[in-house]
């Protein structure tokens, strides 16, 4: 009996446990003061992140994974309440349909998209940079804040609604006070999800952006020296992701 | 014609116009960016490349070119993706149950903490893999100082296992989410039924839990496969050289050479060979998991 209940306990500690270390020892290195990602650590200090606060790659990257960020959580959350509200005044089966067809573009491997992207960017002339990115990124997290926005408004009680338009409010009115008031908390949590979903891609961000970003300031890094400066870069990423996808869940109930 | 029936015409249109247009701008992102890109990449997988440009052309051997020059890349990465795949997905699974019928009070949590490492950023974990596994690794200097090695262990990095661990590293999470959201559905009292009438652990995931969780491994499985087959910076990153993978070849084509139509033909021809193993593995799948 003890077996039954010691084995799911030990199978789930060393799968947390592979997730989880990894990121922690790549934050544990950003602390660093030697040369190199590797034990022993001589002492620990924040000398690699100021020398990255210094850095005008650094700042330049940020600024533009800023805009990305931004800009495609904004796009991802406008499109994809419009959109859910399209298909909330179609029929479930239409709707599921038309849903499935959107989340074709996450079953294409990112390196494919990325290259048929810029092939279809330098044909029809839009120059490579912020707003470039942010249109490939809206392929992959549009249908994601359309699913979670659509099936938070399909489970929305709609007796509130009804009496509202009864009462006489227009249909705009009824949908700033009785819907949005519901769904803001799904709609805070999918930005935020469209932005860990932005900051996460490298590949796509790789073929169509002008300047670096932070994803691929480090893969440049990467390339030429391996120090623990790509550890900060990483850190400060991860941190931003793990903050944003922690509220992003709280805000959107997630319960699988 | 009486104007009642006018009027619900003109109320039943202009919903429409309504839908329509709320609808329009997804649409406008799905055919102006994916259907459009991934066309005029088809189309351009038939022309020629010149020395200096890409010609308007027909040419169907563009595909034969890719089977005859990296038949056996294309064979060692879909292999791979399939490794990679079966593994994530078989892990993902156990986590999932466990999660969901083992650990009580303490399984929201141990989800959250699985799923916040949902994005931690792609290449970051690659890098991450990178520095536990390299020669002056981790791994490597750990043992090193512990004096348990004289030299560091060559064989941790840049080679086919490197590239599995860290490709199921980065896809488990993935995986995790559509397997727990399917074991959430299933009825704990039609488990504990077959419990009572005596059937053991395994027979009970095997006949009830496997069949009505089947949609949702798939979709982690396809999910898996896809992305670790379709991958190009693990291998760059952590894979040997003399092994490069599918994804490599494509992304070489980009380079310097600049050869779009070979590039082209060579992702239609990954993709349509997923979609052949994906088919074999779903019908595989049916054919195993009837619910009982």
């Amino acid at each position: 009996m003890s077996g039954a209940w010691l084995l799911p306990r030990v199978y789930a500690l060393a799968v947390l446990a592979f997730l989880v270390l990894p990121l922690l020892l790549c934050v544990l290195f950003s602390f660093t003061t030697g040369n190199s990602a590797a034990f022993p650590i001589p002492s620990l200090g924040l000398g690699w992140y100021g020398r990255l606060a210094e850095s005008p790659q650094f700042r330049a990257a940020a600024w533009t994974t800023a805009q990305i960020t931004l800009g495609c959580g904004t796009a991802a959350t406008a499109i994809g309440l419009a959109t859910a509200l399209g298909l909330e005044r179609l029929s479930r089966r239409a709707a599921v349909l038309i849903l499935l067809t959107l989340c074709l573009p996450l079953m294409a491997p990112p390196l494919v998209l990325g290259l048929s992207l810029l092939t279809f960017f330098n044909f029809i002339g839009l120059k490579l940079g912020v707003t470039a990115t942010v249109l490939a990124h809206l392929l992959f997290t549009l249908p994601i804040v359309t699913s979670v926005l659509y099936a938070r408004l399909s489970t929305m009680d709609k007796a509130a609604l009804e009496a509202a338009r009864d009462l006489g409010a227009s249909p705009g009115r009824a949908f700033v006070t009785v819907t949005l008031p519901v769904i803001g908390p799904s709609l805070i949590g999918c930005m935020l999800i469209a932005m860990a979903l932005s900051l996460d891609d490298f590949v796509i961000a790789f073929f169509t952006t002008g300047s670096n970003t932070l994803s691929t300031l480090i893969w440049g890094m990467m390339r030429t020296t391996l120090n623990p400066g790509i550890n900060a870069v990483g850190s400060c990423i991860i941190a931003i992701s793990v903050v944003i996808t922690a509220v992003a869940f709280k805000f959107t109930r997630y319960r699988g | 014609m009486g104007d009642g029936f006018g009027s619900r015409a003109f109320r039943f249109s202009s919903r429409h116009v309504v839908t329509v247009l709320l609808l329009a701008p997804a649409a406008a992102v799905f055919f102006g960016l994916f259907v459009a890109s991934l066309s005029f990449f088809f189309v351009q997988s038939f022309w020629k490349a010149t020395t200096f440009r890409v010609v308007p052309d027909f040419r169907p051997f563009n595909y034969v070119d890719v089977i005859a020059g990296y038949g056996g890349p294309l064979l060692r990465t879909l292999s791979m993706g399939l490794i990679v795949a079966s593994v994530t997905t078989m892990t993902a699974f156990f986590f999932a149950y466990v999660v969901r019928f083992s650990l009580g009070r303490f399984g929201p949590a141990a989800l959250l903490v699985a799923l916040t490492t949902l994005f931690g950023g792609y290449l970051v974990k690659i890098y991450a893999w990178r520095t536990i596994l390299g020669a002056d690794g981790i791994i490597n200097s750990a043992l090193l100082n512990l004096g348990l090695i004289d030299a560091p262990l060559p064989f941790l990095l840049f080679n086919l296992g490197a590239v599995v661990v860290t490709l199921t590293y980065y896809l488990l999470p993935l995986a995790i989410l559509p397997l727990y959201g399917a074991l959430s559905d299933i009825d704990e009292t039609e488990l504990a039924a077959a419990r009572d009438m005596g059937a053991g652990a395994l027979r009970t995931i095997l006949d009830i839990v496997l069949p009505q969780a089947r949609p949702a491994l798939m979709a982690s499985f396809a999910l898996c496969f896809l992305l670790a087959a379709g991958d190009y910076v693990t291998p760059a990153m952590v894979g040997s050289p003399g092994n490069a993978m599918f994804g490599n070849f494509i992304q070489s084509q980009f380079g310097l050479r600049m050869n779009t139509p070979s590039g082209a033909a060579m992702s239609f021809t990954l993709i349509a060979a997923c979609m052949i193993v994906l088919a074999a593995v779903g019908s595989g799948l049916r054919r195993w998991l009837q619910p009982r």
